[in-house]
């Protein structure tokens, strides 16, 4: 990348030429092996699980038995409810997840930054959360929201909200909701960190031309913090989006899935189709369909981020 | 300031495309085929003992394979058993043998699993057929229905290892202190329940396992059988859940939750959480398999101790008596792959034979699936679970229709979600008979 970007050198085209070429193919050299390992361990099973998707899938004594079938996995599992209602559920469950992170990650990071003591101590305890296992705090959440003993309960009933044991965990909406609180809980740090680095990396000479120029709170947010924050955020919006998209080990332990299909994402229901149903072929279309969709919304993002960052540079 | 941020996110941009690629397809790289490797021994090792890999779960007492292994070496001093310890979840452990297996791994040679799953193991070359390596006479040791369970078109892929079935746990103190007798009917066991829930000598009349799980269909199974439905017609050739009887059946499964005699947390219960209740003392009584005699029985755990009786399950008036009971348990299958057949068949002769069942039972209070040790009075009088295990009436889950775990799940999913009351029983019946009729016919995921 850097040796790519020194024209201002002074060597004559055909003698610069050689040397990009030189160091081109010494690029190559080196990466070579990094290469191979990631087309080893990455490239391949994306291109395997592609193959497996197009056919239809056997297990015999001698192992998998192919027979192409073109697309049929492809129009069976978008044709099935199953799939409409994950993949739906999967959207809502990214937009919604990641919007709340990103406004509370927002509001954690911007009194992280205003903070003068303590910094390190606050930093500390919001990642806990983070960095706990999502199998263990699943199940910590799955003990709150216990319909019988569950702490919640005792708090809700105790403020006098209700007056009678609320089932979480049992009806669709509510689970829904409790599985999203579960990660926001869990995420929100996470995003609050990432924010909180790109804020550090703002230049306080800004902040203080600003209020020279007698600009508010608000307007400087507006007008300050979030343009050159930016970048930053559309990381953690890429990184979230990315990580949500995927959900899996959070519903899988606190609802398996339900109540009926209430919980079910992408990756529940092709681990169920391939793991548990053995249908390796669907399972297979149902993976590769989900990692197009995921890409296409990573390019999006790409794409809107270069432009944004284009345009705050011009501005600035 | 912002020319370093773009620069930043540039690298991050391309990192993100790989992290992207290898974290979205780690589902799907796991399908390809990577197994662990297996044992391959030379034939000049044959003479030396030789060591066969059994990949077990923990069943309820982590002792039981060890103490199993150290007998069964002792009887065969040729044979070396090395234990690989398998998840508890059942679903876990299946895919890990799925993986390994349909890649060809040779190793485990023997594993323990689900009695739910000859079908699709034996459809998917994932076991290898008993049957066709063990006698007739091998197969008359097990107590009556179980060796039916373990075959799949008329092949045999398991052995019976230990069994499991649903039974009626009660309060035996409160039922005297209402002078009540013990529910041979579901109608009597409603107003038993609620009469002892009035008196406020009990919170909860009847707990049981109404969650998204496997559970569920097991308790279904036995309340749908005693009401006279089924899930197929006998041949599999039909699906016949979405029947008037099984109408009545799910009606009845959700009034215990209307009328509280069942928590309305009931449809997230699995079985720890049932059991939870029920040894607090906060219910009276208890659908579960038979580790809940041991475990109400324990005091770390229980607050009932020694008030606690076993029966078998309760039916609908005008049935035969008495309820049905959804098999459960564990049997013993062999990889087809194994390059130690011989000893493999050893080891399951003696593990389904007297001395190994009777362990079983005695030290373990596991049911036996060798009928002979099950009829043994000295098995027997060790606890009222063994005793009463004859007196149950069975039903095993429609695990015949290799495409099982989806119909299971067409039945949990759907019934759960008319438990919650979010749709009536009747659509959740015809749900699942949609559903399983668009697996069985493979036009479902």
């Amino acid at each position: 990348m850097q040796a790519l970007n020194l024209p201002t050198r002074t060597v004559s085209p055909r003698g610069h030429r050689s040397l990009r070429e030189r160091l081109a193919r010494q690029g190559w050299i080196f990466s070579a092996p990094a290469f191979f390992i990631i087309a080893g361990i990455t490239i391949f099973p994306i291109l395997f699980s592609i193959f497996m998707s197009l056919n239809n899938i056997s297990l015999t004594y001698s192992g998998f038995k192919f027979q192409w079938t073109g697309m049929s996995n492809y129009s069976l599992v978008w044709s099935n409810s199953l799939f409409q209602y994950a993949l739906g559920f999967t959207i809502i469950y990214t937009l919604i997840t990641v919007t709340v992170e990103l406004i509370l990650g927002m509001g954690v990071a911007l009194v992280l930054h205003k903070l003068a003591y303590g910094r390190g101590f606050l930093l500390a305890i919001l990642l806990l959360p983070w960095a706990l296992i999502t199998a263990i705090s699943a199940e910590m959440w799955s003990f709150i929201y216990n319909g019988v003993y569950g702490v919640l309960n005792a708090v809700v009933m105790g403020l006098g909200l209700v007056n009678h044991l609320v089932i979480w965990l049992g009806t669709p909406v509510l689970a829904i909701a409790s599985t999203m609180v579960a990660d926001i809980w869990k995420t929100t740090p996470f995003v609050a960190i990432i924010l909180f680095a790109g804020l550090q990396m703002i230049s306080s000479e800004i902040f203080e031309a600003a209020s020279i120029d007698g600009a508010g709170a608000w307007q400087t947010f507006w007008r300050i913090t979030l343009p050159l924050l930016k970048p930053t955020l559309l990381v953690a919006l890429l990184f979230r989006t990315l990580q949500a998209f995927g959900v899996f080990d959070l519903p899988f332990v606190l609802t398996g899935g339900g109540p009926g299909h209430a919980t079910e994402s992408l990756a529940i229901l092709s681990y169920q189709v391939l793991f548990e149903d053995l249908s390796f072929g669907p399972g297979a279309a149902i993976a590769t369909s989900t990692t197009l969709i995921v890409m296409a919304v990573a390019f999006v993002f790409l794409r809107v981020f270069r432009v944004q960052v284009g345009d705050s540079e011009s501005s600035a | 300031m912002e020319t370093l941020n773009c620069k930043g996110a540039i690298e991050l941009r391309t990192r993100h495309v790989m992290l992207l690629a290898s974290g979205s397809l780690l589902l799907t790289a796991t399908v390809s085929g990577f197994s662990p490797g297996g044992l391959v021994r030379s034939p000049a090792a044959l003479k030396k003992p030789v060591t066969i890999v059994w990949y077990a779960s923990p069943i309820t007492d982590t002792g039981v394979r060890k103490t199993m292994i150290q007998a069964f070496e002792r009887a065969h001093p040729k044979i070396r058993v090395h234990l690989n310890t398998a998840p508890t979840n059942t679903d876990t452990m299946r895919s890990t043998l799925t993986t390994a297996i349909s890649g060809g791994a040779t190793s485990p040679d023997i594993f323990m699993g689900d009695v739910i799953w000859p079908a699709q193991f034996g459809h998917n070359d994932l076991a290898l057929p008993l049957s066709k390596y063990l006698p007739k006479s091998f197969w008359t040791r097990f107590a009556p229905g179980l060796v039916k369970g373990a075959s799949y078109q008329g092949t045999v892929y398991g052995a019976p290892f230990f069994m499991d079935a649903g039974f009626l746990y009660y309060r035996k103190d409160l039922l005297t202190k209402a002078h009540l007798p013990v529910p041979k009917t579901w109608p009597q066991l409603v107003k038993e329940a609620k009469l002892l829930q009035k008196r406020k000598l009990v919170k909860f009349g009847y707990v049981w396992q109404g969650a998204d799980y496997e559970g569920l269909t097991c308790d279904w199974m036995e309340v749908m059988t005693d009401a006279g439905g089924s899930v197929f017609n006998k041949n599999y050739s039909k699906v016949t859940i979405d029947s008037p009887q099984s109408v009545r059946a799910l009606k009845f499964l959700r009034s215990l939750i209307t009328s509280h005699i069942s928590p309305a947390a009931e449809t997230t219960f699995e079985e720890p959480q049932a059991m939870n209740v029920f040894d607090a003392g906060n219910a009276a009584f208890l659908r579960n398999w038979d580790y809940a005699w041991s475990n109400s029985n324990d005091p770390k755990d229980s607050k009932v101790v020694g008030k606690v009786g076993v029966a078998p399950l309760p039916t609908f008036p005008g049935q035969k008596r008495p309820g049905y009971s959804c098999i459960g348990g564990w049997d013993v299958y062999v990889n087809p792959h194994s390059k130690h057949l011989a000893q493999d068949l050893t080891f399951i002769k003696w593990i389904t034979g007297r001395q190994a069942q009777t362990i079983l039972a005695t030290k373990f209070s596991e049911i036996p699936t060798n009928y002979a040790v099950q009829k043994d009075p000295a098995v027997q009088k060790l606890n009222p679970v063994l005793k009463t295990v004859h007196n149950v009436r069975l039903i095993s889950r429609p695990s015949g229709s290799p495409v099982y775990p989806a119909v299971s799940q067409a039945i949990y999913s759907n019934l759960n979600a008319a438990l919650a009351g979010t749709v009536s029983p009747a659509q959740a019946l015809k749900a699942a008979e949609r559903q399983i009729h668009a697996a069985v016919s493979k036009k479902g995921l």
